[in-house]
């Protein structure tokens, strides 16, 4: 096959590729071995076109592994079409960003500035220091101001000889896209960049940086970047400053000693943190704000530092209009603290809202795992068997296999099985962080035990519920029916005398007004649907004003109609002058 | 020379724990923090010398068992959260002395537990079991004691706690000034459960019920609640016959009020949406 082979050979050749000299050698090399066979198979398929894949062949290769599976795919895709080089479509791609940045400060609507970070994840997939490197190269010259802010950003690639102002190759130029190059050009030469770019660039940096595991680097680097979104004070900047601050907690994660331990970077990060919680609400910069509070909880409950996160949340407000994705996080983790303090049920609303408002899309999958199983022990906690449903979901399934056994011990109230289950998966308790909660389950099973019994024995003796439930002794158990009675888990009495329990007839649940509420809560759920769907209807910025324009228009007209009439009744006048002297 | 002066404090605070009452005991202490303050190491900063924070942690240690012992849950309170700051500290900087950590950290543990604050209780919990040696909390002799307990308190099995509390399974001196209290409030909890469980009680056998001593001592009890004594058996006067029927009307009311509520605003739901 003969696509293949010149895919493979980018991988030999990346390993010495790092500065310009080296380049060029290798744009002097790569046409002799590799465009021989490339240009023959492009010919073959596609003979109007031989300057493009000259170009292609051209071009630097990759050098990761990503990028050739993707060149490699995209070969056999677009087989027989005209080809885009990965990477030129890739530079490409992360330039069109730029004008996505560019309107979004122009027409300050942040709606442009979140496409282009929505285009991150994308682009990450293809991404590389060389790419990068060349697109900081073509985006800056030397004699701008923020040159030095390049400079930066390709050391923290590794790229640190690549020179600045740099034109995009001749050839690329004239074959790839000659209109945008050329506008490239001109942007170049009329102005210097806007900081949303470069501190965009510097995200890239932070993708790169994160996807290569150099995490020491990362971090020092972001701790830089933080710094200077700190002393940018521009309003279209506050969604790229919050991704930001989101990558440089991420590294500060990574680094040794991980986060249990009080030593670990993220807890010296918190200051940071804080500081640009307290600039973004005085600048009333709402996507920071959210992000930063999240980060913040996030940082605490890595540490166990639940006291703090719940005074974060007392003395902060998290923006009602923050990103969809952020609320969801919140939400996770005001869930998570409320769980360990015991409020179970503002937990049960938080979780269930932050399950809701996970993407439904692969690929937040991981989270919306997360959130289930955290729901499912609070539903637990609570006394309710979660949904059987749940469980089966093709996604989730596998994941949540354990809490489905857990479920099942806990439905039956079998504390034999309880503790067998917790005992197989404390690992996976633990790493989900559910252990201490599922802890506490032990009651819970107890008293569905109990509850089971007093449903199917309308009397039973205090020795047998203390054979079925395996407790300790029989004193215990009654004292753990005395509390169940108290608690209103069941409704039953106990014969001391004679050691037995007797339950009392279950009333019916539609004559209480336990429907009703149940009614009525999903009437609530309903509502606030539809006004948050109202809400969250957008319009065009500025159309009124059109109206507006509009709307004068139309004065105007009648105005002018007016005025005819007007002049119309003179003539009326006139006429009438000429009635009344007739 | 402070640094020698603090070492003979401390020392002379450890020896005599016991028997040295606690107004003697404060006042050797302010003068050991005194002597800290002299050293400027009060708190713990980074270019602290790891003797003298070791002094300065064990300083602290020796007032929150002394407060302790002097039934001051203010002051032990105070002192765990002055602890903490040097808890955090890397082992680098401090060796970590884990029994002495593990005593106190579970004596706060059970202060919290017999105040009812149970949200605290589990934030801390929550925080042990991320500790780098928190796999084995349970087997810890300080620790697995208040985590025991409070998991029997709310089970519900209160003659475990008993026992646990008479059998010696009190890991030290200081622990055992809780016991007093948690007896009075695990009473308590089986007096309120017992009068809903129980249409009535033989007086006998309430008297092992309710871990009294004497039968004597059971209607002492039992008048304090307001228990009826009736031919050697125990009533509770269910809440008042009356009363309930009362309550019971009301509450039929707020839910016809509370269902024409509900309906009025679905009306005007509709209205704003149609």
């Amino acid at each position: 096959m003969p696509g293949k082979t010149p895919d493979k050979e980018p991988v030999e050749n990346g390993g010495y590729r790092g500065g310009k000299d080296m380049e060029m050698k290798d744009k002097d090399l790569k046409p002799k071995g590799k465009k021989s066979i490339k240009d023959g198979d492009d010919e073959m398929t596609v003979v109007v076109q031989p300057s493009k894949a000259s170009k292609q062949a051209s071009a630097p290769p990759p050098n990761d592994a990503d990028g050739d599976v993707a060149m490699d795919d995209l070969d056999k895709a677009e087989d027989g079409q005209v080809k885009v080089d990965p990477i030129v479509q890739a530079i490409n791609d992360i330039k069109s960003n730029f004008a996505l940045l560019d309107r979004a400060v122009v027409l300050f609507d942040a709606r442009f500035t979140l496409r282009a970070l929505r285009s991150i994840s994308s682009i990450r997939k293809r991404l590389t220091p060389d790419i990068l490197a060349q697109v900081i190269s073509e985006t800056f010259t030397t004699a701008s101001p923020s040159s030095h802010i390049a400079k930066a950003l390709l050391t923290a690639i590794g790229r640190p000889d690549v020179s600045l102002g740099r034109q995009p190759g001749p050839e690329m130029e004239i074959d790839s896209d000659p209109k945008a190059s050329a506008k490239n050009g001109v942007k170049k030469e009329t102005r210097d960049n806007i900081p949303e770019i470069d501190i965009f660039l510097g995200i890239l940096t932070q993708v790169i940086l994160f996807d290569t595991k150099q995490f020491k680097l990362g971090f020092e680097f972001s701790s830089y970047l933080a710094g200077r979104v700190q002393s940018l004070n521009r309003r279209t900047l506050d969604s790229l400053s919050a991704k930001v601050y989101f990558y440089y907690s991420l590294f500060s994660e990574q680094l040794a000693p991980l986060p249990p331990s009080p030593q670990s970077p993220i807890v010296s990060i918190r200051p940071t943190l804080l500081a640009a919680l307290r600039t973004a609400v005085l600048r009333k910069d709402i996507d920071t704000q959210a992000s930063v509070i999240v980060l913040l909880l996030r940082n605490y409950l890595l540490t166990s530092h639940i006291a703090q996160a719940d005074l974060l949340v007392s003395h902060t407000q998290f923006p009602e209009n923050a990103a969809n994705n952020q609320v969801a996080r919140f939400l996770y983790y005001l869930g998570r603290t409320r769980a360990i303090q015991l409020r179970y049920t503002e937990a049960h609303e938080h979780l269930t809202a932050a399950t809701r408002k996970a993407p439904s899309s692969a690929c937040a999958l991981g989270f919306s795992q997360t959130a289930t199983k955290l729901l499912m022990v609070v539903e637990l906690l609570m006394g309710d068997i979660p949904d059987r449903a749940t469980f089966r979901q093709p996604t989730m399934e596998l994941a949540l296999h354990p809490y489905f056994l857990l479920v099942q011990a806990v439905r039956v109230g079998n504390l034999e099985d309880f503790e067998t289950i917790i005992a197989d998966h404390v690992d996976t308790f633990k790493r989900d962080g559910t252990y201490t909660l599922i802890l506490r389950l032990r009651q819970n099973v107890i008293k569905t035990g109990i509850r089971m019994m007093s449903l199917s024995y309308s009397r039973i003796s205090l020795r047998d519920i203390c054979i079925r439930l395996h407790l300790g002794s029989e004193e215990s158990a009654e004292y753990i029916v005395a509390k169940a009675i108290r608690d209103g888990v069941i409704e039953a009495t106990l014969d001391r005398e004679r050691g037995f329990m007797k339950s009392k007839e279950v009333g019916d649940v539609y004559a209480t007004r336990e429907p009703g509420e149940a009614f009525h809560d999903r009437i609530r759920a309903c509502l606030a649907l539809h006004d948050e769907s109202v809400k969250a209807m957008r319009f065009p910025m500025n159309q009124h004003r059109l109206e507006l324009k509009n709307a004068q228009e139309a004065r105007e007209r009648e105005r002018e109609m007016a005025k005819e009439i007007q002049e119309g009744d003179l003539d009326e006048d006139d006429l009438g002058g000429e009635f009344e002297g007739m | 020379m402070a640094e020698r002066q603090l070492t003979q404090v401390l020392t002379q605070l450890k020896s005599q724990s016991s028997s040295l009452s606690y107004a003697d005991a404060s006042s050797l202490l302010s003068k050991a923090k005194l002597l800290l303050l002299q050293l400027n190491a009060l708190t713990p900063a980074s270019t602290s010398n790891p003797t003298l924070l070791g002094l300065a942690r064990e300083t602290y240690e020796q007032g929150a068992l002394a407060s302790i012992r002097a039934k001051n849950p203010d002051a032990f309170t105070r002192y765990v959260s002055q602890l903490a700051a040097f808890y955090e500290l890397p082992a680098s900087a401090l060796a970590p002395n884990a029994a002495e950590r593990n005593k106190v950290t579970g004596l706060y543990l059970l202060l919290l537990l017999t105040q009812g604050r149970y949200a605290e209780f589990h934030s801390e919990l929550e925080a042990l079991s991320t500790r780098e040696d928190g796999n084995d909390v349970e087997g810890d002799r300080y620790l697995g004691y208040p985590i025991r307990l409070e998991r029997w308190l709310m089970e519900g099995s209160y003659d475990r706690v008993w026992k646990a509390m008479k059998k010696g399974e009190v890991p030290c001196e200081e622990y055992g000034i809780f016991s007093d209290i948690l007896t009075l409030q695990i009473r308590s909890e089986i007096a309120s459960s017992s009068e809903r469980a129980y249409p009535s009680l033989p007086l006998s056998s309430t008297k092992s019920l309710l871990f009294l001593d004497s039968e004597g001592a059971v209607i002492d009890f039992a008048r304090s609640r307001g228990w009826i004594i009736k031919d050697g058996q125990l009533f509770f006067p269910s809440a008042n016959a009356a009363q309930e029927a009362g309550e019971e009307a009301e509450q039929e009311k707020e839910t016809s009020q509370m269902i024409i509520e509900n309906t009025l605003g679905y009306a005007r739901q509709l209205e704003t949406i149609v």
